[in-house]
């Protein structure tokens, strides 16, 4: 390791980022970032969802321009890079989408762009067929990819995933890159493809190319070894050889922040029993089983692709489940769907409240009432205006709106009161369950604590509450049990009082190498 | 799908493979275009076998010119993932200013002269989407829908809206020069006409361009997910202004040949048309949402409305029945491919 160390200091400087700013509208993401890559090394980039990772990538592949700062690639110093500017100088980026063009075939996804590189993006010039076949065979072939003329000519959205992930790297190798930046490449990846990835990864540093990965799981950059490089709130925070930290280091460093924030919680759960779920399945889900009993919090965390977004749409009947039972208050229920849901008393916040919950045009009277409309109408259809502006002047009181003006429309509030009508039109119809899919996400410091307060209210007056999250803190501070999510199982249940945020990070992150497809 | 690949390549994979007709359809959905118009024309040939003879034929050749121009223009653009309705006004504007200006103005000019500047002509208006398109960042249909009441706005206010039933000499004669003349059997002069020879050269060019160039590559690439292809490093805006002018261009032709093959110059034609134009296409297996399609579906496409339209009479199906037909076919090929789509 010494000895990989004093090649690192002697090989050369491939791209500098000299005091990156990036700005997104109101929003510092970065915030003076100095990283200094060298060819053929190994780079791990670490940190916490919206540290400014995917960030960073971009501006060295040239999707964005950085606010200020500089881009010193080859000698050459640059304010900002366009794609074509960063494919010649050798940065090649698998996304972690992959980036691949469904509509067509292997060989073109993986060999077109030498072409149109080499064309300095020009478009009116032919295109060579048989220098992009050989170019294709020659990368799939250094992928550990099936060369013949059948893959070749497969079109991309008829592979499986696992093999898309592989053609996205081997797009990558497939020219002469400088840099392979790979962002969060192992998700979908079996052990024995995971292996494959790393083999092909120490081709390329023998072949003096620089890898930059982008990920979550440290057991995997252990095993490839190399430079940490940890992320928190926009700014480095660590750098130096991954064999220097230990794993409960780097989550700490990543988290960053200080453990003994305050407890909402202060409520006990009923003893009576609400919710039995037994043996759920459903696609990303596998054989989930929990109980919850009246008044009481549970929180599910995991990663992006541990199955907890799909147990919560299992649960509230939006992608339902396959197989398994769901049992309410004694009562085996099926919740096929939504309005299904709705008819057995459980109520789902979604993840995405702008997409999925809110209508923005429309008033916070009108968003408020929009489940109970039908019973506020009379035999007519008409819908009885008065009661329903005195039950949302009543919600809206109740999930504390900074504002009295029920006809101001949704899209004019902040996040914070976003989501807050959207708690309150669920509080109309008092379900006996309430599912929250990351109440809290791009809800600024005082709506979260006013959120926090009126879930704790909800549970006081007997309300049983699902909090899917990956705000580690959020759940430690609200939630009587916390269940950890991997690879579509629970793999850990935690008392949130006595549970820390290492132990759930690690819980996260642990096993996800060792499951097997 | 298919065009996504270039068509040599696929052949040598479907060799490979195990064959199946559904494998075929799905790969190849123009395979379906191609079964509903032999499906159409054995129906007619039995009802009415006057429907075999060499009149008949050359009559849905020459149908097929005007349409299939347009329809080559709307299969790119469809390609790269956009739509365009404003083509049938660029073709009224160029045909009929153009008219104007050989009238009134230049009589002496040579008609290579008058198709080009009308090609051209269109290429600029064409143009004038694509970068609306692209600055505005606004769909392709809000900004054609925009575009096709401007041009044809601009025209009648300001170029005319006079009917110009005799046409400048040149144009004449070139709306009457043939390629093959022959006489049948009662007697009759049969001619295929000279321009009949644009439609197979333009879809041989469109054909080229897709497949055998950068930007045909770049064109499926954006229609495949513009925000990727973007990120690769093609240009959007290259191929926004390309396709764009070259549907101007191939709408320019169409207009001008459409004034000499009537023989008359109306500026109230053509518009409306759109659509037929847009089902035709993909009638032939491209899909409205992009990056998929051929040209070979595309043509087979037009023939397959032009068939409806021009020989359900032989048949002696009233000519409002055509519109049934031709609805009742897209929602098949369309259930068709999607079912497909599904099963894989």
């Amino acid at each position: 390791m010494a000895a990989q160390a004093d090649q690192a200091r002697h090989s050369k400087v491939f791209l500098e980022l000299r005091n990156i700013q990036k700005w997104f509208g109101g929003v510092h993401a970065l915030r003076g970032i100095d990283l200094t890559l060298r060819s053929g090394e190994a780079y791990h980039l670490l940190g916490e969802n919206g540290c400014g990772k995917s960030t960073v990538i971009k501006i060295m592949s040239g999707a964005h321009a950085p606010t200020s700062g500089e881009i010193v690639l080859g000698g050459e110093t640059f304010t900002s890079l366009t794609p074509i500017q960063s494919l010649r100088a050798g940065i090649e980026t698998v996304y972690q989408d992959l980036s691949l063009l469904p509509n067509l075939t292997v060989a073109e996804n993986v060999a077109l762009n030498e072409q149109l590189v080499d064309a300095n993006g020009r478009l009116a010039r032919l295109f060579d067929r048989k220098r992009l076949k050989e170019t294709a065979q020659k990368a799939l072939a250094a992928a550990g990819l099936p060369t013949d003329r059948a893959f070749l000519n497969t079109i991309v959205s008829d592979l499986p995933l696992a093999s898309r992930q592989l053609v996205a790297i081997a797009r990558a190798i497939a020219t002469r890159a400088k840099l392979v930046i790979m962002d969060e490449p192992t998700t979908s990846l079996t052990r024995r493809e995971v292996d494959n990835l790393i083999r092909v990864v120490e081709r390329l540093r023998s072949e003096n190319v620089a890898v930059l990965f982008v990920t979550h799981k440290l057991d995997e950059c252990y095993r490839i070894g190399g430079h940490a490089v940890v992320f928190r709130d926009g700014q480095c925070v660590a750098q130096g050889p991954i064999e220097t930290y230990t794993k409960k280091e780097l989550a700490e460093l990543m988290t960053g922040r200080s453990i003994d924030a305050q407890r909402y919680r202060t409520g006990k759960p009923f003893d009576a029993g609400l919710l039995e779920v037994d043996h759920l399945a459903a696609d990303g889900v596998r054989d989930v089983s929990f109980s919850l009993k009246k008044g009481e919090i549970l929180g599910i965390t995991g990663l992006a692709d541990s199955g907890r977004n799909e147990l919560a749409m299992a649960l509230a009947g939006v992608a339902p489940a396959s197989e398994g039972t769901v049992t309410m208050e004694g009562q085996a229920v099926s919740v096929r769907s939504p309005a299904e849901a709705i008819a057995r008393g459980i109520g789902y916040v979604p993840e995405d409240r702008l997409a999925e919950g809110l209508f923005l045009d429309k008033s916070i009277f009108e968003n408020e009432i929009a489940l109970i409309a039908s019973r506020l109408s009379n035999r007519f259809g008409v819908v009885d205006r008065d009661e329903g502006r005195r039950i949302a002047a009543r919600l809206s009181e109740e999930m504390r709106l900074n504002t009295r003006d029920l006809d101001l429309p949704v899209g004019a509030l902040s996040g914070g009161n976003q989501q807050r009508v959207l708690i309150g039109r669920w509080l109309s119809i008092t379900p006996k369950l309430l599912v929250l899919h990351g109440p809290t996400v791009g809800v600024d410091v005082g709506s979260k604590d006013t959120i926090y307060r009126v879930i704790q209210a909800l549970a006081e007056g007997g309300m049983g509450l699902v909090i899917v999250s990956d705000d580690l803190p959020e759940l430690l501070q609200n939630a009587d049990r916390i269940l950890v999510m991997n690879n579509g199982r629970v793999v850990a249940e935690m008392d949130a009082e006595q549970a820390t945020e290492d132990q759930l990070y690690k819980a996260m992150l642990t096993a996800a190498t060792e499951s097997v497809q | 799908m298919s065009a996504s690949r270039t068509e040599d390549l696929d052949g040598a994979a479907a060799r490979t493979r195990s064959f199946s007709l559904g494998d075929l359809v799905r790969r190849r959905p123009e395979t379906i275009t191609l079964v509903l118009l032999v499906a159409i024309c054995v129906m007619v040939a039995i009802a009415n076998p006057a429907f075999l003879q060499p009149s008949t034929l050359i009559d849905i050749g020459r149908a097929s010119v005007v349409m299939g121009l347009f329809a080559l223009g709307v299969f790119v653009i469809l390609a790269a993932g956009g739509i365009d309705v404003s083509f049938t006004a660029i073709a009224a504007f160029t045909m009929y200013s153009m008219t104007v200006l050989v009238q009134n103005h230049l009589p002496g000019m040579p008609i290579i002269i008058v198709i080009l500047m009308a090609t051209l002509g269109g290429a600029g208006l064409g143009i004038i989407n694509g970068l609306l398109v692209h600055h505005l960042k606004v769909p392709s249909l809000i900004v054609t829908i925009g575009t096709q009441y401007l041009f044809r706005g601009f025209l009648l206010s300001f170029i005319g809206t006079v009917w110009i039933m005799s046409l400048p000499p040149q144009m004449g004669a070139f709306g009457r020069m043939p390629l093959v003349q022959f006489e049948s059997a009662n007697g009759a002069l049969i001619t295929l006409p000279f321009y009949f020879l644009v439609l197979p050269v333009a879809a041989a060019v469109t054909w080229w361009i897709l497949n055998r160039t950068l930007m045909g590559r770049a064109i499926f690439a954006v229609g495949g997910n513009a925000d990727i292809a973007s990120r690769l490093g093609y240009s959007l805006r290259t191929v926004h202004v390309f396709m764009f002018g070259y549907a101007g261009a191939l709408a320019g032709l169409a207009g001008i040949i459409h004034v000499c093959a009537n023989r008359q110059a109306n500026p109230f034609d053509l518009v409306g048309t759109e659509i037929s134009v847009i089902a035709a296409v993909v009638l032939g297996g491209a899909r409205i949402t992009g990056g998929t399609g051929t040209v070979l579906g595309t043509i087979l496409g037009v023939l397959l409305i032009v068939v409806i339209n021009s020989v359900l009479v032989l048949v002696g199906i009233p000519s409002t029945w055509q519109r049934l037909v031709v609805g009742s076919f897209i929602l098949l090929a369309a259930a068709f491919f999607v079912t497909r789509q599904r099963k894989k």
